[in-house]
Parts: structure tokens; sequence; C-alpha cells
């Protein structure tokens, strides 16, 4: 990667930002640290040079030269000063060469003042108090501030110190990270490139850490083996689709062939053309069986959900049912006495209810039964059809309410083995619950949570 | 001659539907995209549309919006290659048009266009009469020639159904969208063990025959001569 589009990388800059305000943050808190020590210490020296300033102006005025004098006297580190100044303001005695201008008596303040001893004259910077005495003279007492502006030296050596180090390592630690950032995500591009090249068994690389980028990373690639699993679903359809059209196809195709060659009459013709229309009729069934599978499944309808009043719905499947079961000579009983409500489209589940019983009715023998129910289980209404046919091998469950599957039993009856599929697209789209159980016969359930 | 417009672009199904329609008596006027269609629909006299979804040009549910914009009532049979039935096909139905699935057969179409060409007048009589046979919508009741005939509820709505369209053909389509208002087809012939219920009831052994089953076709009611 080229250095100046390094400075580009999201990482590196929020590094950048973060070490700016770890800086910013360091130097008020040692601002802060300085203030406060320079405070204090200034408020100690005041104190002192007042009390200081009270003794000596308490003193008899013939005592006052000598007291300066050892004040004088007894300091090693030259950090003390003192002056005894008349009314026109020339020294009486001590080690201030004048008085500053511009001082209130009693009220200690900053001034430079020059310092005049046996090594000579120095400026200094000091804190400062005066005191006017009974016969008009001046004191004056001060103290060296130098410790102070040492304490702003350390402080300054401390933050050099500690603050430039801190800070490069910030920046190079920010270099990893988005130079480790930038290899994983040229890494994902390069991997997507290939799955938008129409590679899908691709996926992303994860490092089986839990870190957001390995969760980014991991359902990215369940979608991804979602996407897969439907578009190999999809290819198994269209084979499934173009074996059953081919079937009733290929038949009308012989049929008219044949009718050519042997038709000799008219009504031999028109019998030929009935049967092909019949296998046509067949084959668009079937195209629209499955383009109402896929508006199923594909329907955004949630938005037209109501509350549906299911023992209304069970009573009138059954009336519709009733008549087409005693043709067969199948008794069908219905049970709905439970009043339950759940959240749907009323007329998929009135569809997907009359999809299980007209299966339950067809594949019920001569005799049988069909039972239609209503139950009540928990917070959760189920919708159970059970009969007395030959019922679904267990081996064959799942696969029935695949598309077109049809079980071998029941590959002599009239169907289209596309009504399971159907139920199973209704009540994946409502979040309720298939099962087909074993019993005697074939008993399935459908199972939705109810509303209160 | 009852005049018809058929607006589809496909020509070679243009020319099976009017020969179709030319042997059972209809003068077919036929444009082969939107904008012609609407133009023919505006000044020609056409009794009832019949048209296309899918045109070049212009959607053929746009073309039926323009028209109504226009105050046009003419019925429209609308004739499309997609199954699925949509909000804007819903608001055709609820406006008295009707829609038909390709492919289709002939006679289902014949039975369409019958049907938007008497539509039945909105009558505030509260009893249908066909022949001997009476029903009170009010009552909820049926007599044939005096005989109460006990109808359970949905075949009280079938039988009211073929009343007010008396010798019409009804195919099952029509009467499992119109009776059933199914959105589906079943994969059992439901409508003709319900219908043949209502037979047993309505037409007994020595009775003339009220509803007869047209083979392939669907179902009439008729009077008897």
């Amino acid at each position: 990667m080229h250095p100046s589009d390094f400075a580009r990388t999201t990482t590196f800059r929020w590094t950048v930002a973060i070490a700016g305000a770890f800086v910013l943050g360091t130097l008020l808190l040692f601002g802060f640290v300085y203030w406060q020590t320079a405070a204090f210490m200034t408020s100690t020296f005041d104190d002192l040079i007042i009390g200081e300033l009270h003794i000596i102006a308490a003193d008899a005025p013939g005592r006052r030269l000598e007291h300066i004098d050892n004040r004088l006297r007894d300091d090693p580190r030259r950090i003390r000063l003192a002056g005894l100044f008349d009314l026109d303001g020339h020294r009486i005695a001590g080690n201030m060469e004048s008085l500053p201008p511009g001082l209130t008596p009693d009220i200690p303040a900053s001034a430079m003042v020059v310092r005049i001893d046996n090594r000579g004259r120095e400026t200094e910077n000091v804190r400062l108090v005066t005191g006017t005495l009974a016969d008009g003279e001046v004191l004056a007492i001060g103290r060296n501030v130098d410790d102070i502006s040492e304490i702003a030296d350390i402080v300054r050596r401390a933050l050099t110190l500690g603050l430039l180090p801190a800070f490069a390592l910030a920046i190079i630690i920010g270099f990893v990270l988005s130079l480790r950032a930038h290899n994983r995500l040229s890494e994902v591009n390069r991997r997507i490139q290939h799955i938008v090249a129409g590679d899908l068994r691709e996926r992303l690389p994860t490092r089986g850490g839990d870190d957001p980028f390995d969760q980014l990373a991991a359902s990215v690639n369940r979608m991804l083996g979602e996407i897969e699993a439907l578009i190999q679903q999809i290819a198994g359809i269209s084979d499934n689709i173009a074996h059953d059209l081919r079937t009733p196809l290929t038949r009308v195709r012989i049929r008219l062939e044949r009718g050519r060659e042997h038709g000799g009459t008219i009504d031999e013709l028109r019998a030929v053309a009935d049967q092909a229309i019949a296998g046509l009729d067949q084959s668009l069934t079937i195209i629209t069986a499955l383009l109402r599978i896929t508006e199923i499944e594909h329907s955004r309808r949630l938005a037209g959900f109501s509350d549906v009043r299911l023992a209304p719905l069970v009573r009138e499947v059954g009336d519709l049912y009733d008549p087409i079961a005693e043709d067969k000579r199948v008794t069908l009983r219905v049970e709905a006495a439970n009043e339950m409500t759940v959240h749907g489209d009323r007329d998929l589940l009135f569809e997907a209810i009359a999809n299980l019983v007209d299966n339950a009715v067809k594949f019920t023998p001569d005799g049988g039964y069909v039972e239609l129910a209503l139950l009540q289980r928990g917070d959760m209404s189920i919708i159970r059809v059970s009969d007395s046919g030959p019922g679904i091998q267990e081996s064959e469950r799942g696969a029935v309410t695949k598309r077109f599957y049809r079980s071998d039993k029941s590959r002599c009856t009239e169907g289209l083995g596309l009504g399971l599929s159907l139920v199973a697209a209704i009540v994946k789209l409502h979040g309720f619950q298939f099962t087909i159980n074993a019993g005697p016969g074939c008993t399935v359930e459908m199972a939705g949570k109810q509303v209160h | 001659m009852v005049r018809l417009l058929l607006i589809e672009d496909d020509k070679e199904t243009a020319d099976e539907i009017r020969a179709e329609l030319g042997d059972r008596g209809f003068d077919l006027d036929w444009a082969p995209n939107g904008i012609d269609g609407l133009d023919k629909a505006r000044y020609g006299k056409a009794e009832v549309i019949i048209m296309d979804r899918m045109l070049p040009g212009m959607d053929g549910l746009t073309v039926i919006e323009a028209l109504r914009r226009e105050g046009m009532r003419t019925p429209v049979l609308v004739l499309s290659a997609l199954g699925a039935v949509d909000d804007r096909v819903r608001g055709l139905r609820a406006g008295g048009d009707d829609y038909l699935t390709k492919p289709f057969a002939a006679v289902e179409l014949l039975a369409r266009i019958e049907a938007l060409l008497r539509r039945p007048a909105e009558s505030r009589d509260t009893v249908l009469r066909v022949g001997p046979l009476e029903l009170d919508l009010i009552e909820r009741t049926a007599k044939r020639a005096g005989r109460m005939i006990d109808l359970l509820p949905r075949e009280f709505r079938l039988l009211e159904y073929m009343m007010r369209r008396k010798d019409q053909m009804l195919t099952r389509a029509m009467l499992l969208e119109e009776v059933w208002s199914y959105k589906f087809v079943p994969q059992t012939n439901l409508v003709d063990v319900h219908m043949g219920r209502l037979r047993r009831k309505v037409d007994r052994p020595d009775d003339l025959p009220l509803i007869h089953n047209v083979r392939g076709m669907g179902f009439i009611l008729r009077a008897p001569v």
C-alpha cells in the first residue's frame, strides 16, 4: 500500500484523532497541575511574608535594623528580600535597591526588584508586601519565586519525555491496525469479486474469533449459503418442471401424431383432439399451481394480515368438502367448538386448510373417514386433518412438502404433487408450524400462535 | 351484429380470436397496440373491449384507466399471461370489468363476453323469478311451483347468481370466482359436486330440468319453454 493511501484509511484517521485527543487531554491535565501548584506556593509565600512584615513592624524602631540584618544573613538559598525606606523612598536598610511603584500596603503582589548584596546587583521575580510604619517609613518584605518557574520547567520536561513517545506509539499502532484492516478488507474484496463473477461457493475469510468483523463475515457467509441453497433448489425445480411438463406434452405429441396417421373419421380425430386438449390443460394446471406457490413464497402480503377467526373458517372448509366426501363415501367430521383467533391472511389460510382436506379426501379409500379439527394446545391453535388413508412413510414426510413430490403409493391417483408444497409455503409465510405425524392413516397439523 | 374491439399485439392470437368470435356472429375490430386501441375505443362503437394486459407502448390497464377518466363506461375483458391477481386487477373487477388468464378455452372467452354484454341490471326486486322457480332474497327461501326447496347458504348464493344470469353460459371458473370467491383452482371438481346437489334439489326427476350441464363448457339456468 502506498503511504499516501495510508493516511486515507479510516482506521488510521481514527488513530490520529484519538492520539490528538490524548495529547490535548494530557496538556490540559499538566497545565491544571502546574496552575494549582503555583497558586498553592504563591499563597504559602504570601502568608510567610505577611507574617514577617507584622513581626518586624511590631519591633521597637531600634531593633528593626538588627532584625532585618539577622533575617538576611540567615538565608543560604538567597531567597529572602527585605527593605526599609524613608518617606522619600530612600533606602535605609535591607537588600532591595528601591521600592517598586504601584504597591498597595499590606496586599502581597508579584513584582520585579533589584537585589544588592556583597555579590552585586541582580534583578529577581518576587512576591512582595509593604507596610507603612508609625514614623512614616515603609517596610518591604519579599520572597523569590524562582521555585515556581522551576516547577513549570519540571512539568515541561515531564511532558516532553512522556508525551512524545506516547504520541509516536499511537501513530505506530494506528499504522499497524490500519494495515491489518486494509489487508483483511482487500482479501474480502477479492473474494466478493469472485462471488460477483458467479462463484457462489466462495466464502468470506473468518478467523474463528468473536470480533465484529468475524461476526459480519459469518453473517455474510450464512447469507451466501442460503442463496446457494436457493439457487440449487431453483435448478432442481426447473428440472422437475421440465419433467412434469414434458410428460403430458410428450403424450399429447404422440397422440396427435398417431391421430394424424390413423384417424380415419372425423369422430376419431375429435377424440384425439379432446385427448390433446386434456393433456395441454394438465400442463397448464401445473404451471398455474407453480406460479401460485412462487407468488405466495415471494409475497410481501404481511401488510394484508389481520386477525382471523379460525372456527368459522374451518366450518366453511367443512361445508365446502362435505358433498365431495359424501360422493366418495368418505365420512368428513368437522370439530370446531373452540373460538380461536390467529394473525394471518384469511384467504391463504382457507386455501391451506382446503388443500389439506382436499388431499385427505382424495387419498382416503371408500368407507374411510377424514377428520378436520380445531384444537387448543397452550397458546397455540392447531388445525388438524387426519384420515384413514394410506398415510405417509416417515422417510417421505420431509419430501412431500417439496414441490412436485408425489408419494410413490399415490402416483396412480390424480394429483399434481403440489398441494402440500402450497400449504408449506402458506405456513412458512405465516410463521406457523407444520407437522406430519404418524397414526392410523395420515395426520397433519398446522399450528399458529393465538392472538388475544 | 354486436361490435367488439380487440386490443392485442400478437397478430396470430388476434386472428384466432377474430375467427372464433366471427363464427359466433360478432363483428371484431382489431388494434395492435395501446395507442391505436385507445383511439378505436374512443371513436368506435364497441360494446365490449377485449384487451391484452401487456401491450407495446402502453400497458393495458393504463389504457383502461385513461378511458375511465374520459367517462367511457364500455366494459373491458382483460387477457393476461400473468397469473397473479394483483391489487390493480382487483380494482378492475370491482369496476365491473373482467379478467381472464392466458391461455384460455374459447368457451371461457365467449362466456365472459356474454356476461359483460348482459350485465344484470341493478334490480331492486326482492324476489327473483325464472319460470316456476322463485327466490325470496329477504326471507332467504326458494320455491319451485309452490314446493319449498331447502337450501344451504352456499347453494342459495349459487342459485341466486344463476337466476340473475338466466340463459347465460356460466363456466366453472366464473362460478368459482363469483360464488365461492376462490382465488385458486382447487384440485377436485368442487363446482360439479355442489352443482349436482343443487340440481337434485331444484330439478326433481319428473320436473322439466331448469339447470343444464353443457358438456365441456359449464352450466345454464333456463326456464322451460
